[in-house]
C-alpha cells in the first residue's frame, strides 16, 4: 500500500496542494492530468527524489518522507521507476543498462544476466539490442529500453512516467499490455503517469486525476468514464468544450 | 535617501556576494556529504579505476607538452639576468626554484581544471538534466559513493602524479632550453638546481597540487549536480565551474605559499 496524505510542494509557484490518495497493493494505478498538473513530482515524492513542503508518503506503513539519503536507499530497493526522459545511463550499453539494477541486486551469474537481458529485450520488441549505445537509438527504442529496464528487476512498486511516449500506437498498445501482464504476474503495485489516456485506461484498476497541483479524481475506471464532474468528463473523453 | 543608481549597485553587490556566498556553501555541503561517505569508506571501485584511468593517463599528453613548455618559457625569462650577470650556475636554481614550487603545479592545475574539471561538469551537468542522477538513486545506488566520491579521489590523486610528472618535465625542457638557447650545459643547470633545491620545495608544490585537485573536484562536481535549465544550463555550469575552479586555485595558491613558507 502506497499512501500519500497532504502532500504539497513548491518550486516558483505550488505544485502540489493537499494531495492525499491511497494505492492498495497490487493496483494498477492511472495517474492522469494536463501539463504540469503535478504528476511527474508527485511521482518522484513517492520515491523520496523530491522533498515535499508539506504532508508524508509512507509505503507498506513505512513513512519516506524525511529519511536521509542513506536510509532511502533500503526503502528504494523496492522501486522499479521509468523515467519521462528515460534516463538511460549514455556510458553503458543498451545491455549493460538493463543489466544495471540486477548487478546492484548482487547478481553476478553472467549467463543468468544476459539471458535475464535478452528476455527483457524480446518482451520490448528489441532482441539483438545488447551492443547498441543509448545516443544510437531512437526516441522510441529508447523508452522501450526503458521499460525494460524498470522491468527487469520485477519490483513490487513500478513507477512509469509516460512509458509510452513517442511511440507508434501498435507499440503502445504492446507496451501497455506487456506491462499489465507483468503486473498482475508479479502482483506489484504500479503507478502510471501517460497522456495516452484511451490506451491507459485499458489496463488501470483505479485512476487519479491531477490538475493545478490538486487531486480532483480518485476512483475506478469504470467511475472515471462515468463521472460526471466537468473537468475529469472533459479530460477523460477529450472533449474540447469545457472548462480545461 | 540614496540616488537610484547607487541603490542598484549596492543590489547588485549584495545579491552577488549572496550568489557566491551560496555556491561555497553547496561546495562546503557537499563536502561534508563526502567526508561522511569516507566513515567507512563507500567508494565504488569499477567506477573509481575508470576515473583514475580517464582523469590521470588520458590526460599525460597534454600535461607533458605544457610542463615542458613551462620549464623553457622559465629559462628564456631568466636567460635576460643570466646572460647579463654570466650566473649561468644560478639558471638551474632560479628555473627549477620558481617551476617546482609555483609555476608548474598553478600551470599544470589550471590545464587539469579545463580539461578533465570542465569535462566532469558536463557529465555530472548532463546526467543530471536527463534524469540519470535520479535513475541511480531510484536503484537505491548512492550517486555521491557511486559517482562523486570516486572523481574527487581520482582528480586528487591524479593531479598531484601529473604534478610529480609535469615537474620532471618541466626541468628537463628547462635544461635542454637552457643548453640550446644559453649555452648552460645541461650539468651545470642540474649541479645548481640540486646544491639549492630542498625536499621541502618539491613537496610545497606537490601538497598544492593536492589541494588544486580538492578545489577543481569539488568546484566541478558541484556545479554539475546543481545545473538547472537544461542543455543551456550545461553550458552555464561548465563556464561556472571553470572559472570558479581558476579562482579557487589562485586563492588557495596564495594561502599556501603563506603558510608553507
Amino acid at each position: 500500500m502506497i499512501e500519500v496524505h497532504g502532500l504539497s510542494k513548491s518550486f516558483a509557484e505550488p505544485v502540489l496542494r493537499d494531495v492525499s490518495l491511497a494505492v492498495p497493493r497490487g493496483c494498477l494505478f492511472g495517474l492522469v492530468g494536463p501539463g504540469a498538473a503535478g504528476k511527474s513530482v508527485l511521482l518522484k515524492c513517492l520515491v523520496g527524489l523530491v522533498t515535499p513542503d508539506r504532508g508524508a508518503v509512507t509505503v507498506e506503513g513505512e513513512t519516506v518522507t524525511g529519511l536521509d539519503e542513506l536510509a532511502l536507499q533500503r526503502v528504494r530497493r523496492r522501486f522499479g521507476m521509468l523515467f519521462q526522459n528515460n534516463a538511460l545511463f549514455d556510458y553503458l550499453t543498451v545491455g549493460e543498462n538493463i543489466a544495471f539494477p540486477l548487478r546492484r541486486m548482487g547478481v553476478t551469474d553472467e549467463a543468468e544476466l544476459a539471458e535475464r537481458v535478452a528476455d527483457r529485450l524480446r518482451a520490448v520488441s528489441l532482441a539483438g539490442f545488447e551492443s547498441r549505445m543509448p545516443a544510437g537509438l531512437s526516441g522510441g527504442q529508447k523508452k522501450r529500453v526503458g521499460v525494460a529496464r524498470a522491468t527487469v528487476t520485477r519490483a513490487e512498486i513500478v513507477l512509469y512516467d509516460e512509458p509510452a511516449a513517442g511511440l507508434d500506437p501498435v507499440t503502445s498498445q504492446k507496451i501497455f499490455d506487456l506491462l499489465r501482464r507483468e503486473q498482475r504476474e508479479t502482483n506489484a503495485t504500479v503507478i502510471m503517469v501517460s497522456s495516452d489516456i484511451d490506451r491507459l485506461l485499458t489496463v488501470t484498476d483505479r485512476v487519479g486525476l491531477l490538475h493545478k497541483g490538486e487531486l480532483l479524481f480518485d476512483g475506478t475506471t469504470d467511475e472515471a468514464r462515468s463521472s460526471r464532474h466537468p473537468v475529469v468528463k472533459q479530460f477523460i473523453h477529450g472533449e474540447v468544450e469545457g472548462p480545461l | 535617501m540614496s540616488p537610484p543608481d547607487e541603490e542598484t549597485l549596492s543590489a547588485r553587490v549584495g545579491a552577488s556576494a549572496f550568489a557566491v556566498a551560496a555556491e561555497v556553501g553547496g561546495v562546503a555541503i557537499l563536502s561534508a556529504r563526502l567526508v561522511r561517505r569516507l566513515f567507512p569508506p563507500r567508494v565504488d571501485g569499477p567506477e573509481l579505476l575508470r576515473n583514475l584511468y580517464k582523469m590521470g593517463v588520458r590526460s599525460l599528453p597534454i600535461v607533458g607538452v605544457t610542463a615542458l613548455f613551462v620549464g623553457a618559457i622559465m629559462v628564456v625569462q631568466a636567460g635576460v639576468l643570466i646572460r647579463r650577470f654570466g650566473a649561468e650556475g644560478l639558471l638551474g636554481w632560479g628555473a627549477g626554484f620558481a617551476t617546482v614550487r609555483e609555476v608548474g603545479p598553478i600551470l599544470i592545475a589550471l590545464m587539469f581544471s579545463g580539461r578533465v574539471g570542465a569535462n566532469n561538469t558536463a557529465e555530472l551537468a548532463t546526467m543530471t538534466v536527463t534524469e540519470q542522477i535520479d535513475a541511480l538513486s531510484t536503484l537505491a545506488i548512492d550517486p555521491l559513493s557511486y559517482l562523486i566520491l570516486p572523481r574527487v579521489i581520482s582528480m586528487v590523486v591524479m593531479l598531484f602524479i601529473l604534478t610529480i610528472f609535469g615537474d620532471v618535465l618541466a626541468l628537463l625542457g628547462a635544461a635542454y632550453t637552457g643548453q640550446g638557447l644559453l649555452g648552460v650545459h645541461v650539468a651545470t643547470f642540474w649541479n645548481g638546481l640540486l646544491e639549492a633545491i630542498r625536499v621541502w620545495d618539491v613537496a610545497t608544490g606537490l601538497i598544492k597540487s593536492a589541494i588544486f585537485g580538492l578545489i577543481i573536484a569539488l568546484s566541478s562536481s558541484h556545479y554539475g549536480l546543481t545545473v538547472t535549465g537544461g542543455a543551456p544550463g550545461v553550458g552555464r555550469a561548465v563556464n561556472a565551474s571553470v572559472v570558479a575552479s581558476a579562482t579557487g586555485v589562485f586563492i588557495a595558491d596564495y594561502f599556501s605559499t603563506y603558510v608553507l613558507q
